[in-house]
């Protein structure tokens, strides 16, 4: 029915995320045509975080973060171990940070807004169906009856690899590969954020929650201050959560939001955004790819995301492997073409040697460890019963000794098995 | 042929407006704006008739410079034009200084056969801007409309759904008509239609300057309704009352429940 002369692009990119939309950027600020494509409403109206952005990487790729939507530097953070009402915290304060919290959305409007004046073209809402194969090499996208062509696609649609899973470049994602994250936004006032924390004007707090949160179940739950809301959710390892999960995933997050407590930093908010999302667990889910004939793939797609239980980075990561994507677009025209094999030389093999990539699969030991539900379960009931030996007196002031004693046997672990999950915990992190 | 204008508003997203109990206002502090829904409608009967018909849809809308956005979503379906009317000067105005402008630019697009807008607007559900338009332009009007059935020869068959019956009506062409809400099923965009409307078809914006209409009679001083008092429902917090049990005795106890709220009568 359209006759219309399909549109030509130098550069396809879909999905705008971190990811996307910084490649968009750079692509349009070296003067390629750019087609920047986005299912949801605007930028950003599709994409979960917890809550956080480490800063070195996005300072190297953008400049100066001054403009930047960023809501608090995280100052404070904090692991607790929680065992029903009793819970152990353990606390990191400092006055230098290395990291933001924002929300995804707007970060990524930011990035996106900075493509569209450097001339990329921005179009949301529009899903693509696929890529598009011919000779076996992607030369474009589809969407709904419409086709586009260019010159090199790059993939950042997210964990959720439904374009790379069509074309069998990937795999469906197995349950012990990826998590499921849950998150409310809570509401305050930016005084009453500032002051219950105990923070200073633009300060913010990172807390990880692991124990009676999940269930005992591996993964955690996350706190982080924004200007005038708090974001609290949990993630799940979702292999543990369909063997273990006995509540529905929203009731453990209604659950933590009432927290005996938590609850006095925020139970009187408005609850104003509650959003589910898969992310990433396990180094294996990176393709053994991540090029091929005229597509690059990076992101989140790219399994680029590193958990440590600890700390989540994957936002930095995207934006870092948008970068390297569009340098390697600049690479590849200089070298003679969109080939598998030049864009592995301009892409995936810098990649492959960046600290980035060699941290993320570094730790590949510290996931298993990470998926041990003694770890969750058995170490947290010791911790807590151990401080509350020590801490709750009646007339008898135990020895710590005595105290870990009883831990041990509350939380039915021995001394060996204990020390060896701080050694395995040691080595992996 | 048939050369069809249809009326946008752009409005914030009610559904995420939250409503302050302290003070009575919205908040639309952060809210972001979308088109008027029920417009959505008006467009997919527009394109619907130009598809069987062929001709053009221009889409038509006065608010301030963000909406293009919302105009690039209607070209995104497959509307043939849009045009944005802002200027500061249209800034605060009521329905009749609105209705007043639309009509004026209307007229500046030449001859058309209908105009079409929304039922409503979520915001603010006055639907006095199709009649108004109608009375400047001197058109007859039928709204509630569910479907144009015939069109041709100057006039057309359109039918429209009340409570109770569903009327029939031939009118003369040009006219207004405002679709019965939920009466279509607005298409999704094309990607094809919507880099169009980035690239090629980009939104006109005419501003006074194009339309040239004497200044007291568009925005705040055109506009003679004044706002005296506004009241608001207050928040009836809920009940929370649980029945757990036999379907069968949970009827009557929601029957008996309602009863004594005298929500019904007997
Ligand atoms: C609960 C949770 C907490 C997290 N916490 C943190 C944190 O604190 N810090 C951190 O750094 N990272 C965190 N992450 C990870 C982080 O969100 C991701 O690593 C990051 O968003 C990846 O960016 P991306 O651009 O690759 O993908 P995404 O952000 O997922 O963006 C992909 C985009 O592509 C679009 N898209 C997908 N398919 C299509 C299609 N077919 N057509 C058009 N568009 C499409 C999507 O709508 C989306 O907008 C968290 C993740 C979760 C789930």
């Amino acid at each position: 029915m359209e006759m219309n002369q399909p549109s030509r692009f130098d550069a396809i990119v879909v999905g705008a995320g971190p990811a996307g939309a910084t490649a968009a950027l750079k692509l349009a600020e070296k003067g390629y045509k750019v087609l920047l494509l986005e299912r949801g409403r605007g930028a950003g109206s599709k994409q979960v975080f917890g809550g956080r952005v480490y800063a070195e990487l996005l300072r190297r790729v953008f400049g100066d973060l001054k403009d930047a939507p960023i809501h608090r530097w995280v100052k404070r953070e904090a692991l607790m171990l929680a065992d029903g009402d009793r819970l152990v915290a353990v606390a990191y304060w400092t006055a230098n940070s290395t990291s933001f919290t924002t929300y995804l959305g707007q970060l990524t409007s930011w990035i996106v807004e900075r493509a569209v004046n450097a001339g990329a073209v921005f179009v949301d809402e529009v899903r693509v169906d696929r890529l598009l194969v011919r000779d076996g090499r992607v030369v474009g996208i589809e969407a709904g009856p419409d086709r586009v062509e260019a010159d090199v696609v790059i993939d950042a649609e997210g964990v959720n690899r439904l374009l790379l899973e069509r074309l069998g470049l990937v795999a469906k994602p197995k349950p012990a590969h990826v998590a499921l994250g849950v998150k409310e936004v809570i509401r305050l006032s930016e005084k009453a954020v500032t002051e219950r924390f105990g923070l200073e004007d633009g300060e913010g707090l990172a807390w990880v929650i692991v124990g009676s949160v999940t269930d005992y179940l591996p993964g955690g739950a996350f706190v982080y201050t924004n200007k005038d809301s708090v974001s609290v959710g949990l993630v799940l390892h979702l292999d543990a959560a369909v063997r273990g999960l006995r509540a529905h995933v929203h009731e453990l997050v209604e659950r933590l939001r009432l927290h005996p407590l938590l609850r006095r930093y925020w139970g009187d908010g408005d609850v104003v955004e509650y959003s589910a999302h898969l992310t990433i667990e396990s180094p294996e889910f990176i393709p053994k790819s991540l090029v091929h004939d005229g597509l690059i793939v990076v992101g989140d797609a790219a399994g680029l995301l590193l958990s440590t239980g600890l700390t989540v980075r994957g936002v930095d990561y995207a934006v870092f492997s948008g970068f390297l994507a569009a340098e390697a677009v600049d690479c590849a025209r200089k070298e003679g073409g969109f080939t598998r094999d030049v864009l592995s030389a301009c892409y995936e093999q810098p990649l492959r040697r960046s600290a980035v990539y060699r941290d993320i699969v570094r730790r590949k030991r510290a996931s298993k460890l990470m998926k041990d539900e003694r770890l969750f379960r058995d170490a947290v009931r010791f911790a807590v019963k151990a401080a509350s030996t020590i801490y709750e007196l009646g007339e008898e002031t135990p020895k710590l000794a005595e105290a870990l004693e009883e831990a041990e046997r509350a939380a039915r672990l021995s001394k060996l098995s204990l020390a060896l999950m701080l050694i395995r915990l040691v080595r992996g992190l | 042929m048939v050369r069809v204008v249809v009326g946008i508003k752009w409005v914030p997203n009610t559904q995420a407006v939250r409503f302050d109990p302290k003070t009575g206002t919205l908040i639309r502090e952060g809210v972001p704006s979308i088109v008027n829904p029920h417009d959505l409608d008006a467009v997919e009967l527009a394109l619907k008739l130009r598809d069987r018909y062929g001709g053009e849809v221009i889409a038509i809308s006065m608010a301030p410079p963000s909406a293009i956005k919302g105009l690039e979503h209607v070209l995104g379906m497959g509307v043939d034009r849009a045009i944005l009317i802002s200027d500061r000067v249209f800034a605060g105005a009521d329905t009749l200084a609105t209705s007043y402008v639309l009509a004026n630019a209307i007229r500046r697009l030449g001859s058309f056969d209908l105009i079409i807008f929304g039922q409503e607007t979520i915001d603010s559900s006055t639907a006095h801007i199709p009649a108004q338009v109608a009375s400047w332009l001197d058109l007859p009007y039928v709204y509630y409309v569910e479907d144009v059935e015939e069109l041709g020869g100057g006039r057309a068959v359109v039918r429209r759904r009340l409570e109770d019956r569903i009327e029939w009506y031939e009118i003369e062409l040009p006219a207004v008509i405002a679709t019965a809400m939920h009466s279509q099923q607005p298409r999704p965009v094309r990607l094809s239609y919507k880099l169009r409307a980035k690239t090629e078809r980009r939104v006109e914006v005419w501003d006074n300057k194009v339309l040239g209409l004497d200044e007291r009679c568009v925005g705040l001083r055109g506009s003679p309704t004044v706002v005296t008092k506004v009241t608001w429902m207050p928040e009836v917090p809920r009940k929370r009352q649980v029945f757990r049990g036999d379907p069968r005795e949970a009827v009557k106890w929601l029957i008996e429940k309602l009863r004594e709220e005298g929500v019904l009568p007997y």
